[in-house]
């Protein structure tokens, strides 16, 4: 499975539903994809893509989706417990998982060496969880995800793939765009 | 009414109901009394970088969130400060139980709670240090209200003049 095709797919199932993802490629193939208001690009604070997307979760009613990936969740295991404690029924974490830190030179990350993300997903009380190989599998457990509760852990097993190019972002008008399609009035100024 | 209280009517007036923290023993005056009130959801993170991006993801979706942590995990979560909070201009109000004060005890708290306010400082972020009960409830309403108007992070700092510590 390919990331980019793959994140075509999983907009292309989507209305308004908010998006968190991953920095770097992630991102910037979420905006190539669809650079909708309702996607939330990162673009540091590594391991964090899907804490974010858990206080989402805690504090709107929709359905949220972190793309995040397994040299990012890596760096912040945890979170999986607090996703397994908190239960918002209303998340769902994706992680590209290509087994690599592929932007820093291809090392190869735990995941390649036998560490089980669905496993820790699934012993942190997350029942929900599952590892996919190809899009069909992929959306078709989406499709599931976004019509039942959850929370929802997948694995999806991606393969390199090119860059795009990078996303012409900004994270102060990432937030801003993201949060006024939240509030019901524009922040105030003065 | 007690220190704690003061905040604890600090945060509601600022309509922050989303609390995300790790346990220390003298925040934990604070974080008991939201615990049991039903405006609050206190989420339990397992590192304070990952409290931060709690929060950070309750403000994208309107809700108004604020950390509670030791200094020792503020020094955890200086790069979720620098790499989320401040380029996103994610107003988080950060309380920070200052250790390496007064009374301390354990030599392995001094070097990051003294180092607490000058790293603060060096990031850019306002900082009120808490050490008395004294127009408390001025200094922290106001303090919210900065940062949320300025949407920058901003960290209040509690020392054991305040909160009476932990001795052992």
């Amino acid at each position: 499975m390919f990331r980019y095709s793959a994140t075509k797919r999983i907009i292309s199932n989507l209305e308004r539903e908010p998006v968190v993802s991953n920095l770097g490629p992630t991102s910037d193939e979420l905006w190539h994809a669809s650079d909708r208001d309702r996607n939330f690009y990162t673009y540091g604070s590594m391991g964090l893509c899907s804490s974010i997307a858990l206080g989402m979760a805690l504090s709107c009613d929709e359905k949220v989706i972190s793309l995040d990936g397994d040299g990012s969740i890596l760096m912040n295991l945890g979170t999986i417990a607090t996703i397994g404690r908190e239960a918002p029924a209303n998340l769902i974490v994706i992680v590209w998982d290509n087994e690599q830190w592929a932007q820093t030179g291809h090392q190869k990350s735990h995941t390649a060496f036998g560490t089980d993300l669905e496993m820790v997903a699934r012993s942190s009380g997350i029942e929900k969880s599952f590892t996919v190989a190809d899009e069909e599998e992929l959306d078709s457990i989406l499709l599931q995800a976004l019509n039942e509760d959850g929370p929802w852990f997948i694995v999806a097993k991606i393969e390199d793939e090119p860059y795009l190019p990078v996303a012409p972002v900004e994270p102060e008008h990432t937030l801003h765009r993201f949060r006024q399609t939240f509030v019901d009035h524009p922040d105030r100024v003065g | 009414m007690t220190w704690a209280q003061t905040i604890v009517d600090a945060l509601k007036e600022h309509e922050i109901s989303l609390i995300a923290y790790v346990p220390d023993s003298s925040i934990h005056q604070v974080t008991k009394i939201v615990d049991k009130d039903e405006y609050f959801h206190l989420v339990s993170a397992t590192r304070e970088e990952e409290a931060l991006g709690i929060a950070a993801g309750a403000y994208a979706t309107g809700r108004n969130a604020a950390v509670f942590m030791q200094s020792s995990g503020f020094g955890n979560s200086i790069n979720a400060v620098a790499g989320l909070a401040i380029p996103s201009r994610i107003p988080i109000p950060i309380f920070i139980n200052l250790r390496g004060e007064h009374g301390e005890f354990n030599i392995a708290q001094v070097t990051m709670g003294r180092s607490t306010r000058p790293i603060l400082d060096v990031l850019g972020i306002p900082h009120y240090t808490l050490d008395s009960e004294e127009r408390l409830g001025e200094k922290v309403k106001g303090a919210l209200k900065l940062c949320y108007a300025s949407r920058e992070p901003l960290a209040l700092c509690m020392t054991p003049l305040l909160h009476g510590g932990k001795n052992v």
